[in-house]
């Protein structure tokens, strides 16, 4: 019995049993020494990572070379589906938006990775991925079509120092009858922004966010979900983000404008963490690395000479959201493309950098933008140790992940995108609210309508079946 | 027929089409590079290819009667046609005072007018990309100057507020594009006859006399050519747009031009694309056509 079951073993399986998913990775792309694998990555700052570390680290494992495709954010998805219309087989592994996988799945531009995930024995540390992704960006329908990479949640960061401060406390508490504290929801978010703002602005004012395209939809989206909206009437698929609650959300973001520093309509992601930095804002929302950088982590690094030097290492405290549902925001899947010629040797790499082992790593370089994603990244003590507050930052993304909203992930998404970020930069230009929401719901109908309402009507119920779809 | 007789008949073929014979390459050629992607797209818009469905049977008026129904398209011609209905007078008229100034001899008049024409020499993504930079709420100088004087901080978002957004493109533009207004109309007010002027100046006749009378009929063709070519331009008007606005706030400042590269290389509406670019092809026909009688360049 035994001796069969050892039979049955092929050497790829026994390989996996002895050793963890990178070796196991590194030791069965040794065969294809000599060759290239090409990668899609987001240009900038997150593709230092296969360019500095994780590709030079591979071809020294391996014998492979990578060739990193650096391709700006909102043409990758066009890239990916040029290269696989073509047939022309130009890249063979792929960073993917999780909200794409459905349209990049429907056209046959990703490779099914189970098989390889069971010959390679990686199924084990994909449960080590917290659930967040594991369970929301890794699969369309029963399939994996990609390892989630990227931790991405918003998180609310706050000025400790000015929250501690006992007169304030006393002050604050005077005027509203509760302590200052992280708020609990965006009622308090206002009050305590307003408040800060009164005391101390022009110097901090109460809160900064990005206001500027694309971002703002990513905000959007979680506040109109916690506030009780709903995207669409999943019978008739006709949108409902211009319901009550929608105009009453996109009232409240352009309230808080009020309490924010003068110019803040403009402000994209290096506005608001320019200024987060500097200690001209008390609390702001974003993703993780504002949190490392704020806390001075990488501060020596050449790469990121155009983050300002921080002015508050130290006073910065990390919080959930207001309402405690924060949106996941974005992210990253490491997937391979069906066009590819290499598929194996690009599996063995996503593999490789997706691993227990290599992606601890991976997101603990200061200059990518790779934010942690499994639990043994949350629990790594030498992760805790980057700086003093590095534990509570991890706590925090933990909790945040945990709790996560999934973004709006349905056939023909960047469309939908594109109207939900229309429409917000209308709002921030001074549209009315509702003119505002009418508006976005009419562009929602119209995609719907031209993608096929019963199309839809099949992503969008499975969609919203999963947990981190609504609250 | 005899052999002399079939010889003598291809030679005078061959000499009277010779010229025809020499031009035919070229004109394949032309033919190619012209007329084939043309009607490529012609093709493409009566299919249904977009992004993640290439669907190439005939779907008939599908795209054209979609022309129609979007909005948005409507709303980005509106907002080409404004921009070109401002700023083409606009940069004509700058463009022709600052020629009558520089028409006479002044020292230093060489070093002005290579300054002038420097604007126009940048490529206009960079422009846009400066201006950007000269509006910005807190680095811009503009603000800045602007507050110097009010005597206080004075927060104008010169990209996101709707009714300084337009302001600021048409500033932008005229910037760039009235020297070559400017440089136009001063080869063609050089090249009005002075012997004319000087009689009209012995005869008394004054300024605005002189300038309907002998300058405009004498530097019209030009004007006609320099309307016409800044027209289109501002017509196809996306990098200093996408530079600076983006086309927002929302879709407030999107052009044709904008418009269109967004549907076909965002979101690869191919089919819908060909559609619009149609549609733009038949307009611009209609106006050019119209402008060239109207101006009498064309009989």
């Amino acid at each position: 019995m035994l001796g069969a079951s050892l039979l049955a073993l092929t050497p790829s399986m026994a390989l996996a049993q002895a050793k963890n998913a990178a070796e196991v990775a590194v030791e069965a792309a040794k065969k294809f020494a000599g060759t290239e694998i090409s990668i899609v990555w987001e240009a900038g700052l997150q593709s230092l990572d296969p360019l500095n570390y994780s590709g030079p680290k591979w071809e020294k494992l391996t014998g492979i070379k990578v060739k990193v495709v650096e391709v700006p954010t909102d043409q990758m998805f066009t890239k990916i589906m040029q290269d696989f219309r073509s047939g022309a087989g130009a890249y063979d592994a792929l960073n993917v938006i999780p909200s794409w996988m459905p349209d990049l799945v429907k056209a046959g531009a990703l490779e099914p990775l189970d098989a390889m995930v069971d010959q390679f024995g990686y199924r084990d540390e994909l449960q080590d991925i917290a659930a967040a992704y594991r369970d929301n960006q890794m699969k369309v329908g029963d399939k994996i079509y990609g390892f989630p990479d990227d931790g991405d949640v918003m998180l609310l960061y706050y000025r400790k120092d000015i929250f501690e401060d006992p007169k304030m406390m006393e002050e604050f508490k005077a005027k509203h009858g509760y302590d200052l504290a992280p708020p609990k929801d965006w009622k308090q978010f206002s009050e305590i922004g307003q408040f800060i703002t009164d005391k101390m602005a022009p110097k901090t004012y109460g809160a900064g966010f990005f206001r500027a395209a694309p971002y703002p939809q990513y905000m959007y989206q979680e506040r109109f979900r916690m506030e009780g909206g709903k995207f669409f009437d999943a019978e008739t698929m006709k949108s409902t983000v211009n319901s009550d609650v929608g105009v009453k959300v996109l009232q409240d973001m352009l309230a808080d404008n009020k309490f924010m520093p003068p110019g803040v309509e403009q402000w994209n992601f290096v506005d608001n963490l320019a200024n987060f930095l500097q200690g001209a804002t008390a609390m702001t929302i974003s993703w993780p690395p504002y949190g490392r950088w704020a806390a001075g982590y990488g501060s020596g690094e050449e790469a990121l000479n155009w983050v300002p030097k921080t002015q508050v290492a130290g006073k910065v405290g990390y919080s959930i959201n207001p309402l405690g549902r924060p949106e996941l925001g974005v992210g990253f899947a490491l997937s391979v493309s069906s066009a590819s010629k290499n598929k194996e040797a690009a599996y063995l790499f996503i593999q490789w950098l997706n691993s227990k082992q290599t992606s601890l790593e991976r997101v603990q370089l200061p200059y990518t933008l790779r934010d942690p994603f499994r639990t043994s990244h949350y629990e790594s003590a030498e992760y805790r140790k980057l700086w003093p507050d590095a534990g509570a930052y991890l706590d925090t993304i933990k909790l945040s992940g945990e709790k996560g909203l999934l973004d709006l992930s349905m056939l023909q998404q960047d469309k939908y995108d594109e109207a939900m970020s229309k429409a917000l930069s209308s709002l921030f230009a001074g549209t009315d609210p509702k003119a505002v929401a009418d508006e976005m719901a009419a562009q929602f109908d119209a995609i719907t309508e031209k993608v096929g309402a019963d199309k839809q009507k099949e992503i969008y119920q499975a969609w919203a079946a999963k947990p981190g779809a609504y609250p | 027929m005899s052999t002399d007789t079939y010889g003598h008949r291809l030679s005078v073929f061959s000499d009277r089409n010779f010229k025809y014979l020499m031009v035919a390459p070229g004109i394949l050629i032309l033919l190619l590079v012209g007329i084939f992607p043309l009607i490529y797209s012609l093709v493409v818009s009566f299919q249904n290819i977009t992004m993640t469905d290439v669907d190439t049977s005939f779907q008939g008026l599908l795209n054209y009667k979609q022309l129609f129904r979007d909005a948005r398209l409507w709303q980005a011609l509106g907002h080409t046609a404004l921009i070109t209905a401002i700023a083409l007078p606009l940069e004509l008229v700058l463009g022709f005072l600052l020629a009558q100034l520089f028409l006479e001899r002044m020292p230093g008049r060489q070093i002005f007018v290579a300054l002038l024409v420097l604007p126009t020499v940048l490529s206009p993504i960079v422009a846009g990309a400066t201006w950007r930079l000269m509006f910005d709420v807190r680095f811009g100088p503009i603000g800045q100057i602007v507050s110097y004087f009010a005597g206080e901080p004075v927060t104008l978002l010169w990209t996101v507020n709707p009714s300084l957004v337009y302001p600021a493109i048409i500033i932008c533009e005229v910037w760039q594009w009235t020297p070559f207004m400017f440089l136009l109309l001063l080869a063609a007010l050089s090249n009005v006859d002075q012997s004319q002027l000087e009689a009209a100046e012995l005869d008394g006749a004054s300024y605005w006399r002189v300038l309907r009378q002998i300058i405009m009929p004498a530097i019209k063709p030009v004007v006609a050519i320099a309307v016409l070519i800044r027209g289109l331009d501002l017509f196809r008007i996306f990098d200093i747009i996408w530079a600076l606005t983006e086309g927002g706030p929302g879709s407030m400042t999107e052009t044709i031009s904008l418009y269109t590269y967004v549907i076909g290389f965002t979101q690869f509406d191919t089919s819908y694309t060909a559609a619009v670019a149609f549609l733009v092809v038949a307009l611009l026909s209609v106006i050019v056509t119209l402008v060239l009688r109207r101006m009498e360049l064309v009989k």
